[in-house]
């Protein structure tokens, strides 16, 4: 770490000369004028505006950087010194939380883009005398065409300056960040470019001028503002979801913040088998409401304070389709209705409610299946204490084949390689009201189900299942 | 003359309005068209093609904001910017009248909404009058009404620096769909028998944010046709389509938190704690109810989360009350039931109202009265409609309904605010 700690202000450092450097070498080339004040001004304080109202953040495919169409936009209008300065001033001056050195590096880092941008803009043919072009055609050929060339420029400068920092930071190899970072933010560049381009338009040959700033930032000012919206009410959406869930669990002393881990552990192992961000949030979903069906299960055989007869364990097998009884009307949750209705399957076969095999058993249901299991055994519970983390993994590992998918079992190892976990201990008198409680995550319970494993159990969920799955196998080719 | 039969009227009279402004327009552009040849029309022939295709366009991909509003952003950005369109490129005076804006937005609609009666999606019609009202007003104001000395903006704009005409035609777009907005409201406040007041606010707001970028938006094509023609139209409705992407996830967003909190309402029901359909039921009458007594759009919203998940606090319940029905459950018990589910819903930590609104559902409103407590209209309204749907269930018939209406008069003013009361059968009574 040592050499690191000096690595980050050494590369700081020389991203602020390089800015600096690209700033005097555009003042040689092309010198601003007394005409120019105004919109430099003009573009400062969009610059500033758009930097001290930056909306939360809702992922990289909604955010939108106004920075990189107000360096576009000094591109064309004041050339590469111009756009140096726009670029710097609105992170150095804006209003925001950000730390001293953080604040320097964005600086010198847009002051970077601009200049390249607006080098590469002059040296392929682009003009800054934008009044002097008229028609249509030699203003797409002299302004437009040029300027969508500065905007790539302008979004390959950005991908590899903060490569470097996040290489420094994270270890993120600068390959892999680079392709990953053109993959995601690639295309909204070329909307920057046809709205640094309109800009242009608007306000030289069009005459509008400074009030081209109002027309142009109205309608992505409200798109932010409903970007934000989003953000805030997609976060609202998961917290109610996740804490009504952990409410109804209540009535359940074993799974009482058990659903809230298991889609926890369920992201660790999208991590460690890179399921797409879509994807990974379908498994968290289906991580937390996976045993939503046992609310429909009266509270006498959740507690099974009189011992449980072949009946109950049989009713208590009908929650995974209950599960998606319940949640069927909620749209976005279509991706995770397998994985809610086949989580107690096992490799074998001889789990329920389908007694599907193998890579039958779709794949998050066996990430949920192997989330399940490690959970119930690292919390503790009345007859035994909680598992150390390794032990559990051991017992995970002989239990592989048989009932849990092997690569998934290692997915997790590598999961719990990059977090810690620590094992859940209940309270002594929570443990006293669960009393003779059965835990039908523990995985020896998935072996007294599957020696039940009789057409009596599987047949009563199956019919349910029956409409939500697709590849379910027919009843004859149950295991016996 | 009953609230339905007013909406109907209001739809009617608007739909009517809508029909004249197009046949009219229609009218005018076939009359020019007999008595002049075609000559003068020839050179803006490319623009109106484009702006008829941006609208058609448009037209088909409609968006639904957030409270099922429907809106063509697209289209009405396009239309807006055709009918102050005043330069075509090469000093071409664009001279047209704003008739054949609205005969050409009408027909382009029209075509854009083939597509989606194929697919079978619902066309709004009195949306449809609305938006075209809204193109009339602009085309009106900017083409035909004299603002100065005998003279229309049209003729006036050379004479005008360019800003002043882009704040004057974003003034233009801001008053065609405020009407619209306007318009809307009336259908709405009659559909749903608020008062009017309230409703136009509500629109106004939901509505504020999309005004504004179609605004803009629609000065911007205008403005740069001149220096980039025909091309400028398709540029510039780019960052619209940005705000129109991010408008939708909104819209879907809200519409998923909606489904959650409804699938769990009904998470007592599996449970057997609570009879089937009963919190939905009593969430449709108490936003009848809420609508009726002038809450604002944010507070039934509010309203109905709480009503739907009034009962939520019955899972810490270990058996069962019978039939989940809280009003024949002790007082001290439907106390602490409302006490749970305030707490659950305040785990969320964004659902502080709707907690605030449980907390009190049981207040008897004597306590208003004598102890002058604050109590939330919508735990007035709740306590209301829960005693009746528990008093009468799923399917109540007459004699059930009268017991029921009975009954809670018994506690009028004692237990149940009369207001709040009146309220529920008025509601009632248009159910019929």
């Amino acid at each position: 770490m040592g050499a690191l700690s000096h690595a980050v202000p050494a590369y700081i450092t020389a991203i602020v000369f390089g800015a600096v450097g690209l700033g005097v070498l555009g003042w040689r080339m092309h010198p601003l004028n007394g005409d120019d004040v105004v919109a430099l001004l003009v573009l400062c304080v969009m610059g500033i505006l758009s930097e001290s109202v930056r909306g939360s953040d809702v992922g990289p495919r909604t955010a939108l950087s106004f920075t990189s169409i107000v360096s576009l936009s000094s591109v064309a209008l004041l050339g590469p010194f111009g756009a140096a300065v726009v670029g710097a001033v609105p992170h150095l001056l804006g209003v925001n939380k950000d730390r001293l050195q953080v604040r320097v590096f964005n600086s010198a880092m847009t002051s970077a883009h601009g200049a390249v941008a607006g080098f590469v803009y002059l040296l392929i043919g682009g003009t800054t005398k934008v009044g002097g072009v008229g028609g249509v055609w030699p203003l797409l050929l002299r302004v437009g065409v040029p300027l969508m060339v500065a905007d790539v420029a302008l979004c390959l400068s950005n991908a590899v300056i903060l490569s470097g920092i996040v290489r420094l930071t994270q270890g993120i190899p600068i390959r892999r960040f680079v392709l990953g970072m053109l993959g995601t933010s690639g295309p909204t560049y070329i909307g920057y470019g046809v709205i640094g381009f309109l800009f242009v338009v608007l306000w030289i040959p069009a005459g509008v001028g400074p009030f081209t700033a109002v027309l142009i930032l109205v309608p992505l000012f409200v798109a932010r503002w409903a970007f934000a919206q989003y953000g805030d009410e997609q976060r609202a959406h998961e917290r109610t979801l996740s804490a009504l869930v952990a409410a109804v669990e209540t009535k359940d002393v074993y799974t009482r913040g058990h659903s809230e881990r298991v889609a926890l552990l369920c992201d660790l192992m999208a991590g460690s088998l890179t399921l797409s961000h879509q994807d990974t949030e379908a498994l968290r979903f289906a991580g937390m409401l996976h045993d939503i069906g046992k609310l429909a299960i009266p509270t006498r055989v959740l507690r099974g304070a009189d011992g449980l007869s072949e009946a109950d364990l049989a009713s208590i097998a009908t929650h995974s389709a209950r599960g998606v009884e319940m949640v069927r009307d909620i749209d976005f949750l279509s991706d995770s209705f397998e994985a809610i209705l086949h989580h107690h399957e096992r490799m074998d076969g001889r789990g329920y409610p389908g007694g599907l095999g193998g890579e039958d058993i779709p794949l998050f249901a066996r990430i949920i299946a192997v989330a399940d299991a490690f959970d119930s055994l690292t919390t503790s519970r009345s007859h035994r204490d909680a598992q150390t983390v390794e032990d559990a993994v051991a017992e995970l590992h002989r239990r592989a084949g048989a009932q849990l998918d092997p690569s998934v079992v290692a997915a997790l190892e590598r999961g719990l390689a990059r977090q810690t976990w620590e094992p859940t201990r209940l309270e002594p008198g929570l443990m006293a009201t669960a009393g003779r409680a059965f835990d039908h995550d523990d995985p020896a319970a998935s072996e007294l189900m599957a020696g039940l494993a009789s057409p009596g159990l599987v047949g009563h969920p199956q019919r349910r299942a029956a409409t939500v799955s697709a590849r379910q196998k027919a009843p004859e080719e149950i295991a016996p | 003359m009953s609230n339905g039969a007013r909406a109907l009227k209001i739809e009617g009279v608007i739909g009517a309005l809508g029909a004249v402004v197009t046949l009219g327009a229609m009218g005018v552009v076939a009359l020019q068209f007999h008595e002049r040849p075609i000559e003068p029309i020839l050179p803006i022939i490319p623009l109106v093609c484009v702006f008829f295709v941006v609208i058609a366009m448009g037209e088909t991909f409609r968006v639904t904001l957030p409270g099922s509003r429907h809106t063509a952003p697209m289209a009405t950005a396009a239309a807006l910017g055709f009918a102050m369109t005043v330069e075509s490129p090469h000093g071409t005076h664009a001279v047209y009248q704003g008739a054949l804006v609205v005969a050409v937005a009408t027909v382009a609609m029209a075509v854009g909404l083939i597509p989606n009666v194929i697919r079978g999606r619902p066309v709004h019609l009195p949306d449809l009058a609305n938006r075209l009202i809204c193109i009339a007003v602009a085309a009106l104001l900017f083409r035909e009404v004299p603002i100065w000395r005998g003279h229309t903006a049209l003729d006036l704009h050379a004479s005008w620096p360019a800003y002043i005409l882009a704040l004057f035609m974003v003034l233009v777009s801001a008053i065609a769909l405020t009407v619209e907005v306007f318009l809307l409201a009336s259908v709405r406040a009659a559909r749903s028998h608020a008062p009017f007041g309230r409703t136009f606010e509500d629109e106004f707001r939901a509505a504020s944010g999309l005004t504004a970028a179609l605004s803009a938006t629609s000065a911007l094509i205008a403005l740069a046709e001149r220096p980039l023609g025909i091309a400028a139209i398709p540029l510039c409705l780019f960052p619209l389509v940005l705000t129109q992407f991010a408008v939708r996830r909104q819209s879907t967003i809200r519409r998923t938190y909606r489904q959650t909190i409804r699938t769990l309402s009904r998470l007592t029901e599996f449970g057997g704690y609570t009879e089937v359909g009963h919190a939905s039921r009593v969430a449709a009458l108490s936003m009848a109810m809420g609508h009726e007594l002038g809450m604002s759009e944010r507070d039934v919203l509010d309203l109905e989360y709480a009503a739907l998940l009034h009962d939520i606090g019955q899972v810490s319940l270990i058996e069962p009350i019978p039939g989940g029905a809280t009003v024949l459950a002790a007082p001290a018990d439907q106390r602490r039931i409302a006490h749970d589910g305030a707490e659950i819903v305040r785990q969320t930590g964004v659902l502080d109202n709707v907690a605030v609104i449980l907390e009190a559902q049981t207040t008897p409103f004597r306590q208003v009265r004598e102890f002058d407590e604050v109590l939330p209209l919508a735990s007035r309204i709740i306590k209301v409609c829960n005693a009746y749907d528990d008093l009468t269930g799923a399917s109540p018939n007459a004699a059930r309904r009268n017991a029921a209406i009975e009954r809670i008069h018994l506690g009028l003013g004692y237990e149940y605010d009369p207001r709040v009361v009146d309220a529920l059968i008025g509601a009632l009574g248009r159910r019929g």
